[in-house]
């Protein structure tokens, strides 16, 4: 007849639970670590998670842009840019103001098809290398950025220097009353097709439209 | 290895004779040495810090420690003047992007009593620390003083290194002038062009798609809140573990041989 | 760095702590009179060089040159001379991540238990060779003008000759600056090196008449100057006469 007497503890003992003592059962230290690793977890994500989310609010939150005057159309010709100055960021006053340059839609210089966004041509003055203010000089016919040497022609299409795309551009549209309004922004690659807004520093040709994701908080025109 | 012996506990003194009768008076000096005494006295009974603070204030210091071992420490002076001038800063700044934040250090540079010295300070203090925690950086390098057993010491190192470039880098919206706003938007793209996460990370830097109403009030939190307290817990870990590790002798010394000295005595 | 290697150290480094002195009062002198310098140095700098306020941060600017705090010089220099577009995610990105993670990692793949710098000849090396390094992007940042400016000088010969001459060159400065060359070409320590030539001493590669043969026709992606000349030759015959003086400094 076998010996039915256990030799082992089946309790704690001999099982390496740290801590253990005999007569302890395994289950009632497991439970009660488990519950002191739960409580405390829950109660650190109680005001870990709401946090992050406030602070992380805005990511997700689409910003309106609404359409603004910028003048009449006969203020802008096909030859030069003319500056204009926008709102773009509101409750901000100044700071949240940003110069377009621009011009009248030229058949013989502008390769992208015509729509109705594109009567008038505005280009953000934001280097899209990493968003120094660049000027327009006329001489030249190029806009040149002051801080790592970004050139563009007058297409606003990279010519020289770091830049990663054209510059980015704003739906312009006329009104009945022959004013000329800016929308909300867009960038464009280098065959200008439109995309949602990037920011500066992303490229958009090849596989640079996956690895930089356009973002919830700006969006192009849908169907454009 | 055998473990150094820390300094055995104090012995209590013996209680003090009762006083002879036409003994002389104690001076207030005297009295006044013993209030403080048993002040300490009083509060070491409840905290035990004695020890602690005997552990790392005698601890010893191998032979040949130079100049060069000071960077360390002055680091962290520099740190600390920042702190300090930074807090009194934040009593008369406003991070409002519409125009606040300019006028109000604007009016700290031209109105207020030491305004632009304390400004100064504390502009100048980060150039400071930004040099010395190189300096302090080249001297760990050169002498080899990041190997076994301090590697952990040198990665907490590393981090507030980066820390303090984040510090400088968040600091200098603030005031916000044209060099302030421009630096900015660069550093935020430079964020902003790391692969699949950086629009992302870019949004939550400028809490938005464009430098907007609260952006500033965040870089001024992370800036006065997040990383200085970050930071504050760092040099407290890296303290520590110099203090646990002991300093590094010159890498060029070796210790006298024990035989050698033996016989000399 | 082996078990044997560890505990050697160890040992000796017992037995130089043991011959050290006490932290306090030595080592903390040293560490005060240290920070008194520190503070000093401060404190005279903030009386000496103040806290200049620069003018208010204006967002619709399309004049002002951007330029960071001294110690970002060399991040901003690796952006400059990091030309390629599909480089650019490199020079902001990459470089700095993987400098970080070799700092963070170093005493994991150096492993040797040598602490004496003459006997680690690689990593003193790079060592000297970052610093260096960084030293030279720094000091070529500082010196970075903006590309809308020249400042170089104006040869002395022509300034003691003076007169009608000299108007002429200022003139021909103004319209270089103004037609924005600076943006493709170097002169002296202005503009962007590159995609054109340095301008700085084409006087010394080029005679007159071929500077403005290459303005009117020029190499694509150069504009052409053909309009200026027809349009107002006064000006583009200035900018041919300021071209034709940079010999170089």
């Amino acid at each position: 007849m076998p010996d039915r007497h256990q030799t082992k503890s089946k309790y704690t003992t001999d099982r390496r639970i740290p801590g253990a003592f005999e007569g302890e059962t395994v289950s009632r230290r497991r439970f009660m670590t488990a519950s002191a690793h739960t409580a405390g977890g829950v109660a650190a994500m109680a005001f870990v998670l709401p946090s992050l989310a406030f602070a992380m609010g805005p990511i997700f939150e689409e910003q309106d842009q609404p359409w603004q005057d910028v003048g009449s159309t006969d203020e802008f010709d096909t030859e030069t840019y003319v500056p204009k100055t926008i709102t773009i960021a509101s409750g901000v006053g100044e700071a949240g103001k940003s110069t377009v340059y621009m011009r009248k839609y030229d058949p013989q210089v502008d390769v992208e098809p015509k729509d109705q966004y594109n009567d008038f041509i505005a280009l953000s003055t934001r280097c899209m290398h990493l968003g120094c203010p660049i000027r327009f000089v006329p001489a030249a016919g190029r806009f040149i950025c002051p801080c790592h040497g970004g050139v563009y022609n007058f297409r606003g299409e990279v010519d020289g220097g770091p830049p990663v795309r054209p510059l980015d551009r704003f739906y312009t549209r006329v009104t009945s009353g022959g004013r000329v309004e800016v929308g909300r922004r867009f960038s464009v690659n280098s065959e200008i097709e439109r995309f949602s807004p990037r920011d500066p520093g992303a490229p958009l040709d090849g596989i640079g439209q996956y690895l930089y994701p356009s973002r919830p908080s700006i969006r192009k025109l849908p169907n454009t | 290895m055998p473990k150094l012996k820390l300094p055995a506990p104090p012995i209590p003194l013996p209680k003090p004779l009762p006083k002879r009768p036409g003994a002389p008076r104690q001076t207030p000096v005297e009295t006044a040495t013993e209030a403080g005494i048993s002040a300490v006295d009083w509060v070491d009974e409840r905290t035990s810090l004695s020890g602690a603070a005997r552990w790392m204030m005698f601890r010893k210091v191998p032979r040949g420690t130079n100049w060069f071992y000071t960077l360390g420490s002055s680091t962290m002076f520099a740190f600390l003047s920042q702190a300090v001038t930074g807090v009194f800063l934040a009593m008369y700044y406003r991070p409002d992007a519409a125009g606040g934040a300019y006028e109000s250090i604007r009016y700290i540079n031209n109105e207020v009593f030491l305004g632009e010295f304390v400004h100064g300070m504390h502009k100048w203090g980060s150039s400071v620390m930004v040099i010395l925690i190189f300096l302090h950086m080249a001297r760990t390098f050169f002498f080899g003083a990041y190997k076994y057993p301090r590697e952990l010491n040198w990665g907490i190192g590393v981090a507030l290194l980066i820390l303090t470039m984040a510090m400088s880098f968040t600091g200098y919206l603030l005031p916000f002038d044209q060099r302030s706003y421009w630096a900015t938007i660069v550093g935020v793209n430079i964020n902003g062009t790391g692969p699949l996460v950086g629009p992302y990370l870019s949004d939550f830097l400028r809490a938005g798609p464009e430098f907007g109403a609260t952006t500033l009030s965040r870089f001024y939190a992370i800036h006065m809140l997040l990383i200085p307290g970050i930071m504050a817990a760092l040099i407290g870990a890296h303290l520590y573990l110099v203090a646990k590790l002991g300093t590094t002798a010159p890498p060029w010394l070796k210790p006298s041989d024990p035989v050698k000295k033996e016989e000399k005595a | 760095m082996n078990k044997q290697e560890k505990e050697s150290y160890l040992r000796e480094y017992a037995l130089m702590k043991q011959e050290g002195k006490p932290f306090f009062p030595y080592a903390v002198a040293k560490d005060g009179a240290m920070a008194a310098v520190v503070m000093l140095s401060i404190i005279l700098m903030s009386l000496f060089l103040g806290a200049e306020l620069g003018p208010k941060a204006d967002p619709t600017t399309t004049t002002y040159t951007p330029r960071p705090e001294w110690y970002f010089f060399f991040l901003f220099e690796l952006l400059k001379v990091i030309k390629p577009a599909e480089l650019v995610q490199l020079a902001t990105i990459g470089v700095p991540t993987i400098c970080m993670i070799l700092l963070f990692l170093l005493p994991f793949y150096d492993r040797s238990p040598e602490r004496r710098p003459e006997r680690r000849p690689i990593a003193t090396t790079a060592g000297i060779f970052t610093i260096c390094a960084m030293g030279y992007l720094t000091y070529l940042g500082a010196h970075a003008g903006p590309p809308t400016q020249i400042d170089m000088e104006t040869p002395p010969a022509l300034v003691a000759q003076g007169g009608e001459k000299l108007e002429q060159f200022e003139a021909g400065k103004q319209v270089v600056t103004q037609s924005g060359c600076a943006a493709c070409h170097k002169f002296g320590e202005n503009g962007n090196d590159g995609p054109g030539p340095d301008l700085t001493d084409i006087a010394a590669r080029l005679p007159e008449q071929a500077i403005a043969r290459t303005l009117i026709n020029p190499t694509a992606p150069m504009p052409s100057f053909q309009n200026l000349q027809e349009e107002e030759p006064e000006k583009f015959d200035a900018m041919v006469m300021y071209l034709s003086q940079l010999k170089g400094e």
